[in-house]
């Protein structure tokens, strides 16, 4: 299964998450709430942004659904 | 010219919005300009205003009740799909607070198929509707002027209805006389008006991509989205966008931090879910006015 770079690039910052590209928005996915939670540091936001720009992002999305109901940790990366 | 409140009146606002005693000084170039519009409207034999409650049509709407009186003036309300319930009470409810002759009539834009189709000139096609409709209320009335409250902040922006409002000769004087979006809040607090800081309302089809066809049923989702979101909290600037099967929350950045946490994230997933959407997400920049212009156009939607 194809990996999306931006998911490479993620873990660089010490983020597990699926990518879904939609066009130029990202649906960044994490595995649970506490993951999801790590993004209220501003900086780590701002981080996440910029580097899905170098990878032709203009939008980033953190999908909540999944990390409200906290599953399982992801898969099909 | 006449006094922008009586003193009486100005007591009254001040009992009933406390933040209004707190206006900062208006600078003499903004108070200039409000001199300069009282005097165009009072050069008007009579006005129409496309009245939407939002920010600038309601200071317009205050200032032409004003200087022309109820047999001069008139501020109309489009109502479609696209025009929140919320933002028509609040529309009302201001006319009656302020005096403003209103009157509204239905614009039937969603029977436009370039409007549906949702082209990135999409505002062209509800505007032309919207004016064309005022224009023959207009006319029937014997109305001489039509104005709308595009600002001169507008002019900047990506705008394709502007281009339908000088086709049906529409107006724009607080744009030709320079009022900027920060004037007109300002002007708007030291009146009273509850729209000073109301955060900017465009309508409900801006929160569908470009090629994403406006139908009643996504309006619908993302009017009862919103006003769940309202209703759990949320203050500022807010959109849901509409991605299919995706809402994505745009909320200002600066609430992002108040809302990352997990309870939280349960809060606005359930609300949002309720409201059709399989899947809820939030956008890690916070509010962007047009972001959706920058993402593309939708696939086959």
């Amino acid at each position: 299964m194809t990996v999306h770079p931006f998911t490479i690039a993620l873990a660089s910052l010490g983020i597990e998450a699926r990518v879904e590209a939609r066009d130029a928005l990202a649906v960044i996915t994490v595995p649970n709430a506490d993951a999801a939670a790590r993004l209220r540091d501003a900086s780590l936001r701002r981080a996440v942004v910029a580097l899905a720009a170098t990878r032709g992002f203009t939008t980033v999305a953190l999908e909540i659904g999944n990390a409200a109901d906290d599953r399982a940790p992801l898969s099909g990366h | 010219m006449k006094p922008v409140l009586t003193e009486a009146a100005r007591a009254d606002v001040a009992t009933a919005t406390p933040a209004a005693t707190e206006s900062p000084r208006l600078s003499h170039a903004t108070r200039e300009k409000e001199n300069r519009l009282v005097a165009w409207l009072a050069e008007r034999r009579s006005v129409i205003l496309g009245f939407s409650g939002g920010v600038d049509s309601a200071y317009l709407a205050t200032v032409a009740t004003e200087t022309l009186g109820p047999s001069r003036f008139l501020a109309v309300i489009g109502r479609s799909p696209s025009y929140p319930d919320a933002q028509w009470d609040a529309a009302r409810s201001l006319a009656a607070q302020f005096d403003i002759p209103v009157l509204e009539v239905n614009t039937h834009e969603m029977l436009d198929a370039n409007y549906v189709a949702n082209p990135s000139n999409r505002c062209y096609f509800c505007k032309t509707e919207l004016w064309s409709v005022l224009r023959t209320v207009a006319r029937e009335r014997g109305f001489e002027t039509v104005i709308d409250g595009t600002n001169a902040d507008d002019l900047g922006d990506w705008r394709p209805g502007l281009k339908a409002a000088r086709e049906h000769d529409v107006s724009s004087p607080l744009a030709d006389l320079g009022f900027t979006k920060d004037d007109i809040r300002q002007l708007s607090r030291e009146r009273g008006l509850p729209t000073w800081s109301q955060p900017s309302s465009p309508c409900l089809s801006s929160r569908l991509p470009y090629g994403s066809a406006v139908t009643i049923e996504r309006l619908r989702q993302i009017e009862r989205a919103e006003a769940a979101l309202r209703a759990l909290g949320v203050e500022g600037d807010l959109r849901v966008r509409h991605h299919g099967d995706l809402a994505r929350i745009e909320i200002s950045s600066g609430q992002l931090d108040t809302w990352l946490v997990p309870q939280k994230l349960r809060a606005l997933t359930d609300a949002v879910r309720q409201c059709g959407f399989a899947r809820v997400s939030l956008d890690l920049r916070g509010f962007r006015s047009g972001s959706l212009n920058v993402i593309g156009v939708a696939a086959g939607a």
